[in-house]
């Protein structure tokens, strides 16, 4: 056998530790202190039995106090905070949609935006309807772009991406009253529901939960999606680099965190720019290295191959390294401590969106219309720091894994092609994905997704479950901070296969994948839903049928029960690793865990215990091939 | 019922066989009878090679078979299906190596039986060159002998060495068509088992060849996928014993083409129902690529009638 190796947790945790030790000289705070501060944490939050949604309260459950002061008992107040919890997901994916909608309005043949994937617009055109014979596809791309910002405001039907799902789940989403209307409107009719004195009847919230969830899912994160492919291009296999050696001390090292490609894009093309490198050089750096923190280091991955520094809870090592020169940012998960982290370091921490200001940043307001200058003078903002930088605190862990990233729908269909018969195959299907698993060779497909938590010990859940996965002949398909732990460990090499079992193994050689598919970031989970519903289409059985769960150990944000929502809701069993503050109630609890099984085949499984986890995601996709007799 | 599950109850199936004609044997002759192959410094070659185990007698075999029984296990993965096939051709290759008990010569023309070193030594370096650009393992009887020899010919015509076990030995017969070693086509024996000959020779060139030491059951499968062009061509009806033999042959990393409707894997076990495709959905499956000029001449043109005899009449 090779060399291959992979990064165990306990090497990022030493090269975690040396970091901090950085920290300690400089005063820097971490999040590793604060959680320390913060435990234990309040048990009337934890159960969700807190309420605080009127100025009659704050009102909590508990056996003397069954009911708040407006009568709402334990089962109305969980059900409200968790469909609060939701809708603050999905407001969030969807604004990012939205900003990728109208970044799409912005395009033009010599502006700064350009539709890179013409053929991916034309297509979701005819889907939607829309004339495009003759079209100038600019016209086009303007025209599909006010249509999209239509569907979050949209006053009659539903989601146009709805119409992607196989019958049977529109069926459903019909039946159960839960096919997401406009966008906005599911948000905000999920604020109302949550207000004092409207819904308190569980079963109804968690209705409108799936419904806002769902309206993410195949409305907001689809859109963002579909149309940062058409922007800027639509993702193929392409190799990188994970973890934070992927930082170079000789360069400039300007760190991208954040979601929206539509600053990161911009500041890799900058980062090319021969005039910007020789500037670089003029201040003494080799040249100018760009990294990725979270999901926006995702998207620049997928389409770019830039390397990825690392998930969530890295965030602030980028920072220690001491060789950052700026960390620019713009919306979701991005920790406030970066200002005052950034301030004990000659880091310049860069906020570029007015729905992200932070105290300590320099705020460099970005929008598609100025993006060129924009990212420009960020870039050069960085360039400039370089001299700043005090070399007695630079240390960069020499640790990364090469990656192979890039895995769309399209692409997947495109792989499988290479392993299709062409005297007995037709091409661009899932077809040969189908018949792996049918005749046993993979047993199932789990795709793991979600972010860091400290509840967790960061990054375990996520690799030991992979792990666990492959060598169980299970394919996983990633994304988010699940991808990027799986990319640091070193499972998104093609290298990987020798952990996997017998079956996925010999998959991997024949179609020349790593066992773990990157599918991008987290609205790029939409790409997820887009694959089952192929699978459940080229398969003719429903999407519920399929040996495929979906897995967020490690899960931290409102974004992630959005999607815990949106996928159960499509069909698909979800595995969570991390309770979502509804132990207070057992009404709700049983909806979730079971009673929602009723409404859409699926339902949640909370197991905190990572191993019996993994035990029970392969017990459900084995009782699920038994079902269809595979 | 699952693959696997057909997989191990053929391998099952092979193993009682094995088990019964084992006992039988040495309740006849006696432990300390001898058992061996003619003609080869390799024992039993697909059992020496994945166990580094050489066997001398009866005794021997009955010790083979248990641990062939740990090869057995039966969890719903692919490692269990793959080492099920590779237990079933151990099981095949003891069932054969009996035949060879106080017989030199169990097998008669047109059947060749176990291959001696000999004649893969002399096979071994036309495959490295790609002068052999493949080796079909051609499994059953045709739909009709028609279509069966059809199928050889435009194999034997490409240069590719073919092996047939089964009815397509009498399909050959019947239609008058020339088999034997010297124009490469190969029929091996008309019981199922009589396809570990044809393993026997991809193994014994990872032994020669590939320099895989016996025991080494993983190199050996990675030398035979990578460089032995083997792939097998099995007609309906498939028992449970050919596919549990497929197994163990998709383990090798040689494709199984088969006209019967079954499961299918990707590049691995693929359903042809049209015959006359069988060659190209074949060499397409196993990666070979063979560089043909064509000559537009009356008769059958390529490497594999070089050693044709031509007789009086």
């Amino acid at each position: 056998m090779g060399t291959f190796k992979l990064t165990t947790v306990e090497e990022f945790e030493a090269a975690t530790n040396r970091l901090l030790e950085t920290g300690k000289k400089v005063g820097a705070d971490g999040w590793q202190y604060r959680v320390a501060n913060q435990t234990p944490h309040c048990k009337f939050g934890e159960q969700g039995i807190c309420c605080r949604i009127c100025a009659m309260g704050p009102c909590r459950i508990t056996p003397k106090a069954p009911r708040g002061i407006c009568g709402c008992d334990a089962h109305g107040i969980v059900a409200r905070n968790y469909l609060k919890f939701t809708a603050g997901g999905a407001a969030t994916h969807s604004d990012h949609g939205r900003e990728i909608c109208h970044t799409l309005y912005c395009t033009s043949p010599d502006g700064n935006y350009k539709v890179k994937d013409p053929e991916k617009l034309i297509r979701i055109a005819k889907e939607w309807g829309v004339e495009t014979e003759g079209k100038d596809i600019y016209d086009l791309a303007h025209e599909m772009a006010v249509l999209g910002m239509g569907e979050y405001g949209k006053v009659f039907g539903t989601q146009n991406f709805l119409k992607r799902a196989p019958q049977h789940t529109q069926e459903i989403w019909e039946r159960e009253e839960i096919a997401p209307r406009a966008i906005d409107r599911e948000v905000s009719c999920s604020l109302h529901m949550a207000h004092m004195g409207c819904s308190s009847e569980p079963k109804a919230l968690i209705r409108q939960s799936l419904r806002a969830g769902l309206s993410d899912g195949w409305g907001g994160s689809m859109a963002g999606t579909e149309f940062s492919d058409v922007l800027f291009g639509t993702p193929k296999p392409i190799d990188t680099e994970a973890n934070l050696g992927v930082m170079v001390a000789e360069n400039v090292n300007i760190v991208v965190h954040g979601h929206d490609p539509s600053l990161s894009e911009m500041i890799c093309e900058y980062a090319d720019d021969p005039e910007m490198i020789a500037y670089a050089k003029e201040m003494g750096a080799k040249g100018i290295t760009v990294s990725g923190v979270c999901c926006t280091s995702n998207e620049v991955a997928m389409r770019r191959g830039i390397p990825m520094a690392g998930n969530f809870l890295q965030q602030e090592n980028v920072v220690l390294t001491g060789a950052c020169e700026a960390i620019v940012v713009d919306v979701q998960c991005i920790f406030p401590a970066l200002g005052p982290l950034s301030k004990c370091f000659h880091t310049k921490f860069i906020t570029t969106s007015p729905i992200a200001q932070m105290p300590d940043s320099d705020f460099i307001r970005f929008s598609a219309e100025n993006a060129g200058e924009n990212a420009k003078l960020i870039v050069k903002t960085a360039i400039e720091n370089f001299k700043n930088r005090k070399p007695e605190l630079v240390y960069i862990p020499d640790m990364k894994q090469k990656a192979t990233v890039g895995y769309s729908v399209e692409a997947i269909v495109k792989t499988l092609d290479g392993v299709t018969n062409s005297q007995v195959d037709v091409t661009g299907t899932t077809k040969p994905l189908i018949e792996c698993i049918t005749s046993g060779v993979i047993r199932g497909a789990v795709a793991m997704v979600g972010c860091n938590n400290p509840k967790v010990r960061p990054d375990t859940a996520h690799i030991e479950l992979m792990k666990k996965l492959i060598a169980n002949d299970i394919i996983i398909v990633a994304s988010g901070c699940s991808a990027q732990a799986a990319a640091r460990a070193g499972l998104m090499s093609k290298e990987a296969k020798d952990l996997c079992g017998a079956g996925l193994k010999r998959v991997c050689e024949l179609a020349d994948i790593p066992p773990v598919l990157h599918m991008g970031s987290c609205v790029d989970i939409s790409r997820m839903m887009i694959l089952v519903a192929t699978l459940a289409k080229d398969s003719g059985l429903n999407i519920s049928q399929l040996p495929v769960v979906g897995c967020a150990p490690e899960w931290m944000s409102e974004k992630a029960v959005s999607i815990g929502n949106y996928v159960v809701a499509t069909g698909i069993d979800t595995f969570l690793g991390v309770d979502p503050y509804v132990s207070g109630s057992d009404q709700v609890a049983e909806l979730l865990t079971s009673g929602i099984r009723d409404w859409v085949e699926a339902s949640y499984t909370v197991e905190k215990d990572i191993e019996k986890l993994g035990d029970r995601m392969i017990e459900r996709i084995e009782e699920k091939r038994a079902a269809i007799g595979i | 019922m699952t693959l696997f599950d057909v997989v191990f109850s053929g391998n099952d199936a092979a193993y009682g066989l094995a088990e019964g004609a084992i006992d039988a044997a040495i309740e006849k002759y006696g432990a300390d009878k001898a058992v061996s192959f003619p003609d080869t410094a390799y024992s039993l070659p697909c059992y020496y090679a994945v166990t580094g185990t050489k066997v001398n007698t009866l005794g021997d075999l009955k010790n083979a078979l248990g641990v062939v029984k740990t090869l057995m296990t039966r969890e719903q993965r692919l490692n269990d299906a793959f080492m099920s096939g590779v237990a079933t051709a151990l099981c095949a290759e003891f069932l054969e190596v009996l035949k060879y008990v106080d017989n030199p010569t169990p097998y008669e023309a047109p059947c060749a039986g176990h291959l001696p070193d000999a004649a893969i030594r002399e096979l071994g370096v036309p495959l490295v060159t790609g002068d052999i650009p493949g080796v079909a393992v051609i499994l059953g009887a045709a739909p009709t002998a028609e279509e069966g020899v059809e199928l050889v010919k435009s194999y034997q015509a490409q240069g590719i060495l073919v092996t047939l076990v089964g009815g397509i030995i009498d399909q050959c017969v019947e239609m008058g068509y020339k088999t034997g070693a010297n124009v490469r086509v190969i029929p091996l024996g008309k019981d199922v088992t009589a396809v570990v000959h044809a393993v026997s020779v991809a193994v014994r060139a990872a032994l020669i060849f590939g320099n895989i030491q016996a025991g080494d059951a993983a190199g050996l499968m990675k030398y035979t996928m990578e460089r032995v062009p083997a792939f097998v061509n099995a007609f309906a009806p498939l028992d449970p014993v050919i596919v549990a033999a497929g197994a163990g042959a998709i383990a090798l990393g040689f494709p199984v083409i088969t006209n019967e409707e079954t499961f299918r894997v990707p590049k691995s076990l693929i359903v042809q129902k049209d015959i006359s495709k069988f060659n190209a959905t074949s060499l397409e499956a196993r990666d070979i690529k063979i560089k043909v000029t064509k000559i537009d001449i009356p008769v059958a043109f390529a490497s594999a009638f070089e050693g044709e005899i031509i007789r009086r009449g």
